[in-house]
């Protein structure tokens, strides 16, 4: 359908459209019309991808003169692919409307290891041996060498690609990761350079968030962006997480071997340089004598990664003379490595400001800030030196150097913790330092000066006025969209106590009362009254490992689990991602085939940090991939969601405490509003994934006494707060069992999808015509 | 029609299997609400006042969608009249939960017998067996049949629950079965299923799929909650799957699948079945019945190949195994064939139009068609005679009579 936001004609590519993406296209286009960052909150399921598609070409198609791109950032492979089959659809249907004019170029991007075609690199396990696997052949080097001697393999795929030079480039179309590798398979072209070279040229660019936010990769993929470009982060809930993980570095005891090792490694290297080719080095110590901008023109391939957030003008200036010959530098890193790894063999916590770090490193170690700021790039240029070509055996001594460069650019907002130990385990010693990343604004700062336009979006953005405090910017526009439905398809019921037949004990997950043998046999007593009434999958989340095992155990010793897998199975997510994977799969078999199946789960941040990010970059490694992708558990999968607990996280965590700090001081963002926002959003993005569409139905039951409490309760998005009714503030078990035996026997009746006269859902091209542009504000409410 | 109070008190009293020590521990008059839930047949109108949860309307767009549903597809249809049906009934633990009062298994056993006869009574010339479920094994409680008496008399006796619940060995059970029957006849499962689970020794969809094969159609009316298994198996199969909400829905439900259903395209063909028409014996005459095996006086049917006496029709001869029905049980059938076109409803504006001012009375019962308020009602029109009728009278005219009496009189007249 066709339609008019303003001076904007929108093309849609569906007949329908539901109210809550129409009013949502209306906050969109005020914000491009501002030129502004926004935020906006709207749930999963009503088809927030296909809205800010269509809008924002649609304006791009509107305004021709303007040489606008879209940049839509992923989270995962998964989420791009179906971004650009999206896509896809609307291109097609806005080529029927306006003809060729229409065309535009799209592409995803994403790492080698999900592009390359070339048979025998992309058969390595992980994504860091693909990529030096790519260097081996396509370093410049290499090729010279390759062009004097034949046996020496080149990638064929490069090698046309660069043969064809700037004939080397897409027809405008949508190209998803399919296709792209396709097409460059057939033209011989190798996929990943070609999708790196084209992202400059296209209109849609689809990547995932590192390519703008970590600034090792940004300054590469992204440096070449206009500003009048729109940037999407989607499913941005964790945006700033992403951000301070980008720029923190942890070193532990292997890194500091590891780098010993690279150290000695480079200087065999050096030394067999010095001994054949003196010359290469000397031309080195000249090119870094003027300076490291110049460094500029290195060919595509050689550029792997660059300097971490660096000032521009750190760039014009020459590098500190002390490091400039290659054994001098080897000998400040070693000497960097020696006091690292001296640090880490203390006994008790310490705690630091990168300032005092850096401070008594030159005190002890004789390594000044300036020095330390240009490791990073000093590594990359004496690695091109010694054309090095396995990288992903050097990555202990980039750590070393993406730690040192960290240090010496950034006074504010770090700290550096060193533990002896894991306060869970403290009897296994296990040091790590740790260079911790408070300030989520640092990472994101250049994309918000950069861009034109900002736009984050997810289904669980709440409270939605914190965000900004934490990211540091304004946004024109921060908008809560609820859902519109048909019936009343979501239950959310927050429990408070144990049933009223029995001792009505308050359940918590409280420090002082989860250990409570009366709470555990409540929650235990709650999920087994539950497996008896909900048919199929049932999700349920605690706050973390060990209490998941503490809870278990007891369970188990108690004969509830026993009593649990008369009616269902009992799946458990443990930290080996292809058991969950695995557990994952038969949890869905179980569900298919009637048996009905519970699964014992973490909140995303409970997972070790990429750990389930990993099984979807690389769902290609995984045998079973499809599982992996997404894990969402609507329909049948999740009949029910049961969030035991308020999953705060650890507070005596030092990391989580320095970051309080620094909120606090910087920020005046109080301690206990920061932990109850974190920890609600995760329980949001926990029971969130229930549903993912309207025809679904699903119940949350919110299995903590403090969630009663308004200040928690409101900080939960409002689609879902809509729901709550106030009766089911404050349930026992047996009451949520009868409100959720009512509820499935309603929802298993059928219904009328459109919906009745009074509560529209679903917007023909009429029916959006007739409503003026005034009384659609009071529907999106 | 009152009936929704009935359905709240039913729906209401929710304990689990530890009820009775849920019970000891209320008090007296906090038993009497608990069970009643009365406050849940109430509801809040716009400005915050009580008032009882208006059910009749509610009914009747249940209805009527029930009736859009059947005549969606086209008017003049060939329906399957020649039913082979088997009921499999969930005796699983799950069955004796006891959210229905007095159990699901008690409501469901009421509810079947009611069926069977009403099956009988709409689709004289079908048959029915009942297979249970019990203990993850399915047994076969009455061979195919044509006598309502037997099934419900064997169904009485056995209605002890206990253990899990298996769908595929009751599909694979009743496979075996329905695969033996002539061609002319449409193979028809109906699961009454009271679990949320199924414990099955292997992988039910290839069992799925074989009665897909074999052009079985199975509905499935679940007591608690839809299950995504048995979805899947109706629309595989090409049957219903419904979810009784209380007592009295699931009544709605289990006779909805009395009427026959649309013939399967591939079955519909040309077919000559043997049936015989009993005599009714003469008032007084004594004789011993071959169903019952014990002389009795008079009001019998007499077989017309053996002679052999029964004592209700429709049924099948105990000695040569013939087909007994009558001609009503035949002309019975007929209206399934010619049904009558849904009513169209009628918007408000049309009542207070002055030029069909002899339309303010229903046509059926002569009432008045308006409000108490003097505002017009709810109303139906014929789509053929452009009569006007009340909601009762629709569905009177649709489910017992089968006849428009608009329509009629037009002809006679």
């Amino acid at each position: 359908m066709k339609f008019h936001i303003e001076d904007v004609t929108v093309y849609f590519p569906y007949d329908h459209i539901y109210p809550e993406q129409y009013s949502y296209m209306i906050e969109l286009k005020r914000t491009l019309d501002a030129k502004g960052h926004c935020l906006l909150e709207m749930p999963t399921g009503t088809g927030k991808t296909i809205a800010l598609l269509s809008l924002i070409t649609s304006y791009c198609l509107s305004k021709p003169q303007s040489p606008m791109k879209l940049i839509y950032c992923t989270r995962t492979v998964h989420e791009m692919e179906k971004t650009l089959a999206e896509l896809k659809i609307l291109h097609n249907y806005q080529i029927k409307h306006l003809g060729p004019q229409a065309r535009i170029l799209a592409i995803g991007l994403s790492s080698r290891k999900n592009l390359c075609v070339n048979p025998t690199v992309v058969a390595a396990k992980n994504r860091d041996s693909v990529d030096a696997g790519c260097r081996k052949l396509t370093a410049s080097w290499v090729r010279a060498l390759a062009a004097e001697n034949p046996d020496v393999s080149t990638c064929e795929f490069f090698e046309n690609y660069e043969k064809a030079a700037s004939a080397a480039v897409l027809p405008p179309r949508v190209y998803t990761l399919q296709e792209l590798r396709a097409s460059g398979k057939e033209k011989g072209w190798c996929p990943y350079f070609l999708a790196r070279h084209m992202v400059q040229l296209a209109n849609v660019v689809v990547y995932s968030y590192q390519y703008l936010l970590d600034p090792k990769v940004a300054r590469i993929i992204s440096k070449e962006m206009q500003k009048e470009s729109v940037v999407v982060f989607d499913e941005a809930h964790n945006i700033d997480n992403v951000c301070i993980e980008a720029l923190s570095v942890s070193v532990r005891r292997q890194t500091l071997e590891g780098a010993t090792r690279n150290l000695s490694r480079i200087s065999q290297e050096i030394d067999r340089f010095k001994a054949t080719d003196a010359s290469i080095l000397r031309a080195e110590y000249n090119r870094l004598v003027e300076g490291l901008a110049l460094r500029g023109n290195l060919p595509i391939t050689d550029n792997w990664l660059s300097n971490p957030a660096l000032p521009d003008d750190i760039l014009k200036e020459a590098v500190p003379g002390n490091i400039r010959r290659a054994e001098h530098f080897l000998h400040v890193l070693r000497r960097l490595v020696q006091y690292l790894s001296g640090r880490l063999d203390t006994e008790n916590v310490e705690k630091e400001s990168p300032v005092g770090f850096v401070a008594s490193l030159s005190s002890h170690a004789g390594i000044d800030q300036k020095t330390l700021k240009f490791c990073y790039d000093r590594l990359h240029s004496l690695m091109l030196t010694l054309e090095i070509t396995d990288t992903d055996e050097f990555l202990h001594i980039q750590t070393i150097c993406d730690f040192a460069t960290l240090v010496g650019t950034y006074g504010r907002g770090f700290s550096i913790i060193i533990e002896p130990f894991d306060d869970r385990m403290p009897h296994i010693p296990d040091p790590v330092l740790q260079l911790s990343c408070h300030d989520a604004s640092l990472a994101i700062k250049p994309v918000f000066d950069r861009f034109q336009s900002v736009v984050i979006t997810s289904g669980t953005l709440s409270p939605i006025d914190l965000y900004p405090r934490l990211l540091n910017f304004h946004p024109v526009v921060s908008r809560s969209f609820t859902m519109s439905l048909t019936r009343d398809c979501i239950c959310p019921m927050v429990l408070t106590r144990g049933s009223s037949c029995s001792d009505q004990l308050p359940v918590s997950t409280k420090f002082d009362m989860r250990s409570d043998p009366g709470v555990v046999r409540n929650y235990g007593k709650l999920l087994l009254e539950m497996v008896s009434v909900v048919p199929d999958g049932i999700v349920c989340f605690f706050v973390s490992y060990s209490y998941m095992d503490g809870i278990i155990d007891t369970w188990n010793d108690s004969g509830i689990l026993k009593e649990i897998m008369q009616h269902k199975l009992v799946f458990i997510e443990t930290q080996d991602v292809v058991e969950t994977t695995l557990a994952l799969d038969n949890y869905r078999r179980a569900c298919d085939c009637g048996r009905g199946a519970v699964f014992f789960l973490l909140p995303e941040r409970e997972r070790n940090f990429s750990h389930f990010n990993e099984i979807t970059w690389n769902s290609h490694v995984c045998c079973r991939g499809k599982v992996a992708e997404g894990i969402d558990f609507d329909r049948h999968y999740g009949r029910l969601v049961i969030m035991i607990g308020v999953p705060f996280q650890y507070t005596l965590s030092k990391i989580l405490l320095a970051r309080l700090e620094y909120l606090r001081d910087t920020f005046q963002i109080k301690e206990g509003d920061f932990l109850t926002f974190d920890a609600l959003r995760q329980a949001a993005q926990c029971v969130g994934r229930v549903i993912r569409s309207k025809a679904d139905y699903g119940m949350m039951i919110f299995a903590d006494k403090r969630y009663s409490r308004h200040d928690k309760r409101s900080k939960l998005p409002s689609w879902i707060l809509s729901h709550l009714q106030d009766a089911n503030l404050n349930l026992s078990t047996d009451m949520a069992l009868h409100i959720a035996r009512e509820f499935l026997k309603k929802m298993a009746q059928p219904y009328d999808k459109t919906g009745s006269s009074d509560k529209k859902t679903l917007l023909s091209q009429e029916e959006l015509e007739k409503l003026g542009d005034g009384s659609m504000h009071e529907m999106s409410y | 029609m009152n009936n929704g109070a009935g359905r709240r008190i039913n729906g209401g009293a929710e304990e689990d299997d530890d009820e009775d020590d849920v019970n000891g521990d209320l008090d007296a008059w906090e038993r009497t609400y608990t069970d009643e839930r009365s406050w849940e047949s109430l509801q809040e109108d716009e400005s915050g006042m009580l008032r009882p949860i208006d059910n009749q309307a509610l009914y009747h767009s249940q209805y009527r969608r029930r009736l859009r549903s059947l005549s969606s597809t086209a008017a003049r249809i060939q329906k399957g009249l020649i039913r082979y049906l088997y009921i499999v009934i969930d005796l699983s633990r799950a069955a004796s939960e006891m959210d229905f009062r007095p159990s699901r298994i008690a409501v469901i056993a009421k509810h079947v017998e009611t069926f069977i006869r009403e099956f009988f009574y709409q689709n004289p010339l079908s048959q029915v067996g009942i297979v249970t479920i019990k203990d993850g094994v399915a047994h076969c409680l009455t061979d195919i049949g044509g006598s309502p008496e037997s099934h419900i008399n064997a169904l009485m006796k056995k209605l002890e629950c206990s253990g899990d619940s298996s769908l595929q060995n009751a599909l694979d059970l009743v496979d075996g079965y329905l695969n033996q029957i002539p061609s002319y006849g449409h193979r028809e499962v109906l699961i009454l299923y009271s679990a949320l689970s199924t414990c099955d020794p292997g992988d039910i969809m290839d069992t799925i799929q074989k009665c897909r094969k074999s052009k079985i159609r199975c509905s499935v009316i679940g007591l608690a909650a839809e299950m995504f298994i048995c979805k899947h198996l109706c629309q595989e199969t090409g049957g219903t799957y419904s979810v009784a909400l209380d007592e009295s829905h699931f009544k709605e439900l289990i006779l909805e699948h009395a009427p026959p259903p649309p013939a399967i395209a591939e079955f519909a063909v040309a077919n000559l079945i043997n049936m015989g028409f009993p005599q009714r014996a003469a008032e007084g005459s004594i004789s011993i019945c071959s169903c019952h095996k014990e002389a009795k006086v008079g009001a019998g049917y007499t077989c017309p190949r053996c002679k052999a006496r029964a004592c209700e029709l429709p049924t099948e001869c105990c000695v040569c195994g013939l087909t007994l029905v009558s001609s009503p049980h035949l002309a019975r059938s007929y209206h399934h064939l010619f049904p009558i076109a849904p009513f169209d409803e009628v918007t408000s504006s049309h009542l207070n139009n002055p030029n069909c001012k002899l339309q303010r009375n229903c046509f059926g019962c002569q009432q008045s068609l308006l409000d108490p308020g003097n505002k017009p009602g709810p109303a139906v029109v014929c789509p053929k005679c452009k009569r006007y009728f009340c909601l009762d009278c629709d569905i009177y005219i649709h489910e017992s009579l089968h006849n428009c009496p608009g329509c009629d009189s037009l002809r006679h007249s």
